[in-house]
């Protein structure tokens, strides 16, 4: 990175683990970017564990945050980032803010995980829906819904590859020049050992896509953080490859691929034999994984033209 | 290859831009290789040297409700406890509690504190603070970081009003020829800076005389602590001085004295002794 680059990640704080700013930060300061962290929540660890306690900042307290920056004139970004948000009113001054720091800098791209839910299923207050829809998605500029989440957000169902390319184009229309379908139940070519992932980025000056496809092996657990550590490397490799999705999602998938990697091992180990990890132990091995961030051995064979 | 597995917990603050309290401390402890818990003990925009700050604090309830849910998933282990600025009485006192039991858990454990009172002559925490961190912080503490006036402050706080530091290796503004010392007088409220010329000989027997010479002058000068050091550091000086003249005229050009003609010329002295005359000006560090 020649310039310092300047991120705002308004993410949730866990005391142990790697979940939201936690997954965040780390990567993209290792990756040479200067990060401005406002933790919507601090917590004690993911709410996966048996217990979890802590506290929320209120949408007034950020704003508060916020205010403190700019009577110091140093709003100045070139990228933030979201991502899981309960409350609306939260939510909302976020897009305010994120306005505003487009207004100091038109080149700002706003980074967002439209963290809705998965499987059919919503883990947000529904009220939180029609806020990404009506105003989030209109000021995003790279998005990173699943499927689950491109469907709530486009009201269009997704049940083949075509209709998947279709709503990335409708999310386009609706805002972003960059969406990644993150996971998709689509059959993937390699067989069901493989999960089929997609993105479509707006190619500067025309009015087509770069469109890919990628398949990622699927892993028997159940991991947290690893959604906020996929958007934080899409941040930065879209940086570092603008105008190429398809060299920055090698690199990004490839980065998860070793840090899940590495995490499923230590984990395995720590249970013990035949036993299932629990969430503690299977907490991403995010410093350890270290060198893979910085410079990931690329994953062949896992990104593909559509 | 089985990788380093140091767990630290540290309690500090969280700016959202710039580097303090936990900002600093967990980058490089990262990239080190160690895991690091962190309670952010405030959240601000960014430190309270810019025009501007703003943000909220973490009181000493809610630093436990964060410590229980740790507690409560039976993954209150930590190698390390790392703590630095903190303003609140009760949130630090929370702070010791945590490490008692911490230790319980882990006897091996290893409470890394910078005791911030302040700097440069003024304190930037209540006073409040102070016992806390002298009865219930330090005795816990393994490894603690003090800058000049805190390691003052805390020896003020076990009872004595006059506190010396005779010598250290603090970089002294006239050179490396020279050494620093520091005095303190809490009642008085000086305190002071000196540069004192450094000599290239082993003395014994100098800290007694400066003792000796101290207890003399703050007798005559009881609240003066500058006049006090310097006389008292004059008076050393020109022992010292005629001291080694004397001693290299016995060793003979060239050679290193010897531990007897190094003997401090005490009688010599004498008239020094009774009035000495003051060759380096002690800097009145304000409060």
């Amino acid at each position: 990175l020649e310039a310092p680059c300047r991120v705002l990640s308004i993410q949730s704080h866990v005391v142990r683990g790697y979940v939201g700013n936690k997954s965040a930060s780390f990567p993209l300061q290792v990756l040479g970017f200067e990060v401005d962290s406002i933790n919507s929540v601090q917590f004690s660890n993911h709410t996966g564990y048996a217990h979890w306690k802590g506290q929320v900042l209120t949408a007034e307290e950020l704003n508060v945050l916020y205010d403190g920056i700019k009577l110091n004139n140093v709003h100045h970004y070139d990228y933030v980032l979201t991502g899981y948000t309960r409350d609306t009113s939260f939510l909302e001054t976020v897009v305010d803010i994120v306005q505003e720091l487009k207004r100091m800098n038109p080149k700002l791209v706003y980074v967002c995980d439209p963290v809705m839910g998965d499987q059919g299923s919503m883990y947000v207050p529904e009220n939180i829906l029609p806020v990404y829809r009506d105003k989030v998605v209109a000021v995003a500029d790279i998005l990173t819904p699943n499927q689950f989440e491109a469907e709530l957000l486009t009201g269009r169902k997704i049940n083949t590859e075509k209709d998947a390319l279709e709503v990335m184009d409708l999310l386009h229309q609706m805002g972003p020049d960059t969406v990644v379908l993150t996971s998709t139940d689509l059959p993937s070519p390699r067989g069901d050992q493989f999960l089929v992932a997609l993105g479509s980025q707006k190619i500067d000056g025309t009015k087509s896509t770069q469109k890919i496809r990628m398949d990622m092996p699927k892993v028997d657990a159940v991991f947290v953080g690893t959604g906020d550590l996929f958007a934080a490397m899409l941040l930065a490799w879209t940086h570092l490859h603008p105008n190429d999705l398809k060299a920055a999602c090698e690199k990004t998938i490839s980065v998860m691929h070793h840090v899940i990697k590495r995490t499923m091992t230590y984990a395995n180990e720590m249970a013990g034999q035949g036993k299932r990890p629990n969430p503690a132990q299977l907490e991403l091995r995010m410093v350890q994984s270290k060198k893979d961030i910085e410079d990931p051995a690329i994953v062949v064979e896992r990104v593909m033209d559509v | 290859m089985h990788e380093m597995e140091c767990r630290v917990l540290s309690i500090q603050s969280h700016v959202v831009r710039g580097y303090v309290g936990n900002k600093s401390a967990s980058f490089p402890l990262q990239v080190l290789g160690f895991e690091v818990d962190s309670i952010n003990s405030v959240q601000f925009s960014n430190h309270t040297g810019y025009s501007h700050w703003k943000g909220q604090v973490l009181t000493a309830d809610e630093l436990h409700v964060l410590y229980e849910g740790i507690k409560l998933n039976n993954v209150h282990h930590y190698d390390y406890v790392l703590t630095g600025y903190t303003r609140d009485t009760s949130f630090l006192e929370m702070v010791v509690d945590i490490i008692q039991e911490l230790k319980r858990a882990n006897p091996n454990l290893v409470y890394v504190c910078d005791p911030v009172l302040g700097d440069h002559g003024s304190m930037y925490v209540p006073q409040n603070l102070h016992p806390v961190y002298k009865n219930k912080v330090v005795p816990v503490a393994d490894i603690i970081t003090p800058n000049q006036f805190e390691v003052m402050d805390l020896l003020h706080k076990m009872g004595p009003d006059t506190v010396v530091i005779t010598s250290s290796d603090l970089p002294s503004r006239l050179g490396d020829r020279f050494l620093v010392s520091l005095g303190s007088q809490r009642t008085s409220k000086w305190r002071v800076r000196m540069e004192i010329p450094k000599v290239d000989a082993v003395f014994v027997g100098t800290g007694d005389l400066f003792a000796a010479m101290l207890l003399a002058w703050t007798h005559h000068y009881p609240n003066d602590l500058k006049t006090a050091c310097e006389k008292t550091f004059s008076v050393m000086h020109h022992v010292i001085q005629r001291t080694i003249s004397y001693a290299h005229e016995l060793a003979g050009p060239g050679r290193r004295p010897s531990p007897p003609q190094l003997e401090l010329r005490m009688v010599q002295s004498k008239a020094d002794i009774e009035d000495p005359a003051i060759v380096m000006e002690a800097t009145v560090l304000t409060l």
